[in-house]
């Protein structure tokens, strides 16, 4: 992680206090909106009052602005707050499980989330709702580890994979189009829904109240239409920082050592020391590609499939021009070949006897790594490219340079 | 304060204030809201009165059972517990009583509520997290897994409201 000053990350015991706090913002909010009473959550099914809607996608809308702000003022990074608190993505479990939840929401009256509302609020329904969420979860943790239900559990495996990386936007501009996009979207949607509401208003059901944008929604539209012309128009202004320079993104060593170990193939590890350097040692499955010579390989008209990760000496100040143009992401290996070296192809010494669990854990990780990393036996190193072609080239999915 | 239990927040003042709690759990926590790890944890509490090891032999459970994220969400439930209690309290809507459809009788309700929330227990073990976690939380970080899981949840919940219609209308 860069030197982004949020996430704050607390230690764990006052995470736990701060967890209250917000806990409490989050069930206070949702029983003013209504979400502790079945028969208002279940309207939206019914299509008279949206309010599950509207109020769920205005939270959505307002934190994802909000994160791409912090993120503009350099305060934190969307995509690394996004890796650290979104879940990878399974598609198949995702979409049968949506589907599953979506038939228990209804006859429930209530999601997860809300049923805790409920419950302390006197609901005893929402009281049986969780009950029944407790059984359902234990169960299909019964289940999800066995071979007979592992394969439709981890179906469909995309790793953390996000809309601008579907939508082959480019990592930098990718979450504030998609997020100005969905904006768009929402205010759209809203005035959709408060039109459906009015014309199905007391159709099925003459009692059921609508919930009316009235003037505080209408402002919140206003307010998210003003971000979106505001943003959008801010993307067109040429910012001239595209070609040049960009922020030196860093992947631990640990990080790098699972994911060479867990997904190679979304890995192109580009070493950029010296040819001689690179040919003696180097990471298993790196390209040797000397600084200079990175212009050579196209990168900026690659598919952007794999996560590039550069391996200089010691720590880059920055990210070579060249590789910066690479429409995914670039890291740097933080420490460089030095830190490597001392990190993976260097015995850990053994923790002392009595030595707490996580300290043990993190010898055999790296104990583990080492072995990996030192058995393994090194391939001859790529040929370098002989000439360097005029233009910029296609680079296919291999290995070589 | 005025009670009026027929009185919400404005929905999309509400969605706003859900926004910027959510915002700020990314922010200081680097953490998104959720529900559903409560809930395992409590049923990991329970299954371990009954059956004593079975936890640890159940690799799914035993991680939940050791899982920090998993101790945050705890306490963030019971902070949940608490604001949805005071909020309820201050604005009168603080009953014991079962809500349901005036067509309805409170044995059936009650049933299908346990029943639903078996079905979103299953459901939420298999998406990784609930509404809060995945649909919420995942979906403002614009998670592809999280839109998908979206969209089929109002999926799910349209394709069984007509069969259902006795129970709320």
């Amino acid at each position: 992680m860069t030197e982004h000053i949020l996430p704050i990350l607390p230690a764990h015991e006052l995470g736990l206090v701060i967890a209250v706090l917000i806990g409490f913002g989050f069930g206070f909010v949702l029983e003013r909106a209504g979400f502790g009473r079945a028969p208002k959550l279940a309207a939206q099914f019914y299509g008279n009052d949206m309010t599950v809607f509207k109020v769920m996608f205005s939270a959505i809308v307002t934190a994802m602005l909000g994160l791409v702000l912090a993120s503009t003022l350099g305060l934190t990074s969307f995509e690394v707050v996004a890796d650290h608190a979104a879940s990878a993505t399974f598609l198949v479990p995702m979409v049968a499980g949506g589907f599953l939840l979506g038939a228990g929401f209804i006859m429930s009256g209530y999601c997860p989330g809300t049923s805790f509302v409920a419950m302390a609020s006197g609901k005893l329904d929402g009281l049986y709702t969780v009950l029944g969420v407790i059984v359902g979860q234990v169960a299909w943790a019964e289940l999800e580890w066995r071979p007979a239900f592992a394969k439709f559990h981890n179906a469909g495996s995309l790793g953390n994979y996000y809309l601008w990386e579907l939508f082959h936007l480019p990592a930098q501009a990718g979450p504030v189009i998609v997020a100005l996009a969905v904006t768009a979207m929402a205010v759209g949607c809203f005035l959709g829904a408060e039109k459906l509401e009015k014309v199905l208003a007391g159709r099925s059901d003459p009692a059921a109240q609508a919930t009316p944008a009235g003037r505080p929604g209408r402002l919140v539209f206003a307010g998210f239409g003003a971000v979106v012309l505001v943003g959008f128009a801010g993307l067109a202004v040429p910012s001239g920082s595209q070609a040049g320079t960009r922020e030196v993104a860093s992947i631990g060593q640990v990080d790098l050592a699972r994911r060479v170990f867990d997904e190679p193939w979304k890995l192109r590890v580009i070493d950029v020391r010296s040819l001689e350097a690179c040919a003696a040692k180097r990471i298993p499955g790196s390209e040797c590609v000397p600084a200079a010579r990175l212009g050579t390989l196209g990168l900026a008209d690659t598919e952007p499939s794999r996560d590039i990760v550069l391996v200089a000496a010691e720590d880059l100040s920055e990210i070579p021009a060249p590789a910066a143009a690479y429409p995914g992401r670039v890291y740097a290996l933080q420490g460089g070949w030095k830190g490597w070296e001392a990190f993976a192809l260097s015995a850990p010494t053994p923790p002392a006897p009595g030595a707490p669990v996580a300290e043990l854990d993190q010898y055999k990780l790296r104990a583990g790594i080492r072995a990996a990393m030192t058995g393994m036996k090194a391939a001859p190193p790529p040929p370098a490219p002989t000439a360097a072609p005029s233009g910029p080239r296609k680079v296919g999915g291999g290995c070589s340079g | 304060m005025e009670r009026n239990p027929n009185k919400f927040w404005n929905p999309y003042l509400a969605g706003v204030a859900l926004g910027i709690v959510l915002l700020a759990s990314f922010l200081v926590m680097g953490n998104g809201l959720g529900a559903s790890g409560a809930s395992l944890r409590a049923g990991i509490a329970a299954l371990d009165l009954v059956a004593p090891g079975h936890v640890a032999g159940t690799p799914p459970l035993a991680r939940a059972a050791e899982s920090g994220h998993v101790s945050w969400l705890v306490f963030e439930i019971l902070g949940v517990l608490l604001g949805g209690f005071v909020a309820a309290y201050t604005s009168g809507r603080l009953k014991k009583e079962v809500l349901k459809g005036p067509r309805i009788g409170t044995g059936a309700r009650v049933a299908l509520a346990l029943a639903g929330g078996v079905l979103m227990g299953i459901a939420a073990k298999m998406t990784r997290g609930c509404t809060s976690g995945q649909a919420l939380s995942g979906g403002a970080l614009l998670s592809v897994g999280s839109w998908a899981f979206m969209f089929s949840v109002f999926g799910g919940g349209y394709a069984l409201a007509w069969f259902l219609r006795r129970e709320w209308r």
